[in-house]
């Protein structure tokens, strides 16, 4: 702990109640990676039968072909907040890199700027229906490519906005005359002012990337039928949704669950002042 | 928009409190500078989405391929449907045949017009009525929010947007169904058609609607909670208060107007989300929209039916876009 927050006793409170609203997030991604571990099944085995009631080997009952829902369900987690978390790392670099050198050379910002007023245009789940099937055997590396494809247009916006009153700021024209190279100027001069807005970036495209992989899992485009991907679960289950309810919604309580408590984190992290531009889609 | 159109519009601004006819011509003239800019940049997505396909490993010909089918019949039938011609020639002659309203002819022979004159009401109707349920709840919830800062009303609708607006579309019609179809039986669970291919009673569109509106409310009820904590500040909005005037006119006429901007940019960001989310909430609830012939044309690299969705799609964004530009216009020039 540094010696100001003991120093002063008012900052902490704020700082408990980010704790509060990171902690879920955090937990239950930690709890999702750890998953197969837990697992008491193997993923693709059936053990009961077909949309069978909960008991007996399988806690949570069985899926479409009598597999164990619950060890399906710490199976599932995984790979879709490891995506996230890619996606979300991927873009958050790109964007902030490009977004650097968007405010020091005004063609290329130009350039960004119409791109993202194209990629309004386009609803996320139709260019994702478009690169995804563009690549059949990329499964869900495909929708990972995808993912990060659609989330670079807003995210140049976001940094370049944050990035344009820094720009203009003196150290900058200084270093600009004394002769410092472009990537100097974007890397070692703007970019260490951004920290806040590139953390609150990071947070809202680890939320959208939940989104748009889940979403892809649901449309059948990313992972294909013997993984276990939460959303594909939902899919497949669907029709058996009467016979056992669990099976459709333990996966989707647990996405509800995913994508709110990493929203909440993510909303505790954005600095005040940012928020109205970062939250900007 | 560029330096020079800036400056011209500052021009006609000036221009506008000269005489009425002129404030006419002024107006019609950055409507069409507007229009312009928009189809445009709807084009230019176009040719990307064309490019996109060719891109593509295999072709119409190949997908719609039978088995055992010799590689000179392939071949022909590349030919039939003109797929041997260049990319830019074929996308020359769809782009000029738009303006007409033809979308084309489909790789299996249909014409993508009739293949989507169906689809394509039943997804807007669906689009639309989940668009007005969010702006309706939005502007409700957020100037409830708005009256009382920092008020348990406050509070609450901010915790519960926060909440809602970052789940997937497919998570909320799970629950909706379960809830409202499975365990009380008061909806039916899927949609049927009558002859004509429209959903047969309106009860059917209730789920869909709400599983579209509560992420999208959710999103709209914290801009228009912003922009009005934005207007709170706003001199004129201070100085009503000072006056007097009770809360609630002070809110309605005084902070709502200047945040009418963000609210429209708000809105108008939604109808993408609304339309993409449309294609998944369709597949869940088996809803004769276009997210079905979307899925079947993607699989078989059919570009002419994906390009008049996208084009169909982004027509309909666009002229949202276009209103939210034209609310913005509006509010900055009645207060410049």
């Amino acid at each position: 702990m540094s010696a100001d927050a003991l120093a002063a006793p008012r900052p902490r409170r704020p700082r408990a109640r980010v704790l509060v609203r990171v902690a879920p997030g955090l937990l239950l991604t930690l709890l999702a990676l750890a998953g197969p571990l837990l697992a008491p099944h193997p993923l693709d085995r059936p053990v009961t039968a077909p949309y069978a009631d909960p008991g007996g080997p399988a806690p949570l009952g069985g899926d479409q072909l009598g597999r164990d829902v619950l060890s399906r369900m710490l199976y599932g987690g995984s790979e879709l907040i490891g995506g996230a978390l890619l996606v979300a790392l991927l873009v958050t670099a790109v964007a902030t890199v490009l977004g650097c050198f968007a405010v020091l050379r005004p063609t290329l910002g130009r350039l960004l700027e119409r791109g993202a007023d194209l990629a309004i245009l386009l609803p996320p789940v139709l260019g994702m229906m478009l690169l995804a099937l563009a690549w059949p055997g990329g499964g869900r590396l495909a929708v990972i490519v995808a993912a990060v494809a659609l989330g670079i247009p807003y995210a140049v916006r976001v940094v370049a906005s944050a990035a344009a009153p820094v720009a203009a700021c003196g150290f900058i024209e200084a270093a600009t005359a004394s002769g410092e190279r472009l990537w100097y100027l974007a890397l070692r001069e703007i970019l260490p002012n951004l920290r806040a807005t590139v953390l609150a970036l990071f947070g809202l495209r680890f939320v959208a990337a939940v989104y748009v992989i889940s979403m892809a899992g649901f449309l059948q485009l990313g992972p294909q039928p013997p993984e276990a991907d939460w959303a594909l679960m939902i899919r497949e289950n669907a029709a058996g949704a009467l016979l056992n309810p669990w099976v459709v919604l333990v996966p989707g309580a647990a996405i509800g669950l995913l994508a709110v408590s990493v929203n909440l984190a993510a909303d505790a992290l954005a600095p005040t002042a940012g928020r109205t531009a970062v939250t900007a889609r | 928009m560029s330096e020079a159109e800036t400056a011209r519009a500052e021009a006609a601004t000036d221009e506008v409190a000269a005489s009425a006819p002129r404030r006419a011509v002024s107006l019609a003239a950055r409507i069409a500078v507007v229009l312009a800019k928009r189809a445009v940049l709807l084009s230019v997505l176009l040719a990307v989405v064309f490019a996109a396909i060719e891109l593509l490993p295999g072709d119409a010909a190949s997908a719609a391929a039978e088995r055992g089918e010799s590689p000179a019949d392939t071949a022909a039938r590349r030919h039939l449907l003109g797929l041997d011609r260049p990319l830019w020639e074929r996308f020359g002659d769809w782009m000029t045949a738009l303006p007409t309203g033809d979308l084309g002819t489909s790789a299996r022979g249909e014409r993508v017009t009739d293949l989507l004159s169906a689809p394509l009401p039943n997804t807007l109707l669906l689009g639309g009525a989940a668009f007005a349920l969010t702006l309706a709840s939005a502007l409700a919830l957020g100037c409830w929010a708005a009256a009382r800062p920092g008020g348990p009303a406050d509070r609450l609708i901010g915790l519960a947007s926060t909440v809602t607006l970052a789940l997937p579309e497919f998570v909320v019609s799970v629950g909706l169904l379960l809830l409202l179809s499975l365990w009380t039986g008061w909806l039916p669970a899927a949609t049927m058609t009558t002859s004509d291919g429209s959903p047969a009673s309106w009860t059917m569109l209730i789920m869909p609607v709400l599983a579209l509106a509560v992420p999208q409310t959710g999103w709209n009820a914290r801009i228009v909670r912003g922009a009005l904590a934005d207007q709170a500040a706003a001199p004129h909005v201070i100085a009503a208060h000072l006056d007097g005037l009770p809360p609630r006119r002070v809110l309605l006429r005084h902070a709502l107007p200047g945040a009418w901007p963000a609210i429209a940019t708000g809105a108008a960001t939604s109808t993408g989300m609304l339309l993409g989310g449309a294609v998944v909430v369709e597949t869940l609830f088996n809803y004769p929209g276009l997210g079905t012939v979307l899925a079947g044309s993607v699989a078989d690299r059919d570009t002419p039916v994906i390009a008049g969705v996208v084009a169909c799609t982004g027509a309909v964004i666009s002229l949202v876009l276009l209103g939210a530009d034209l609310v913005r216009a509006r509010t900055l020039g009645a207060r410049p």
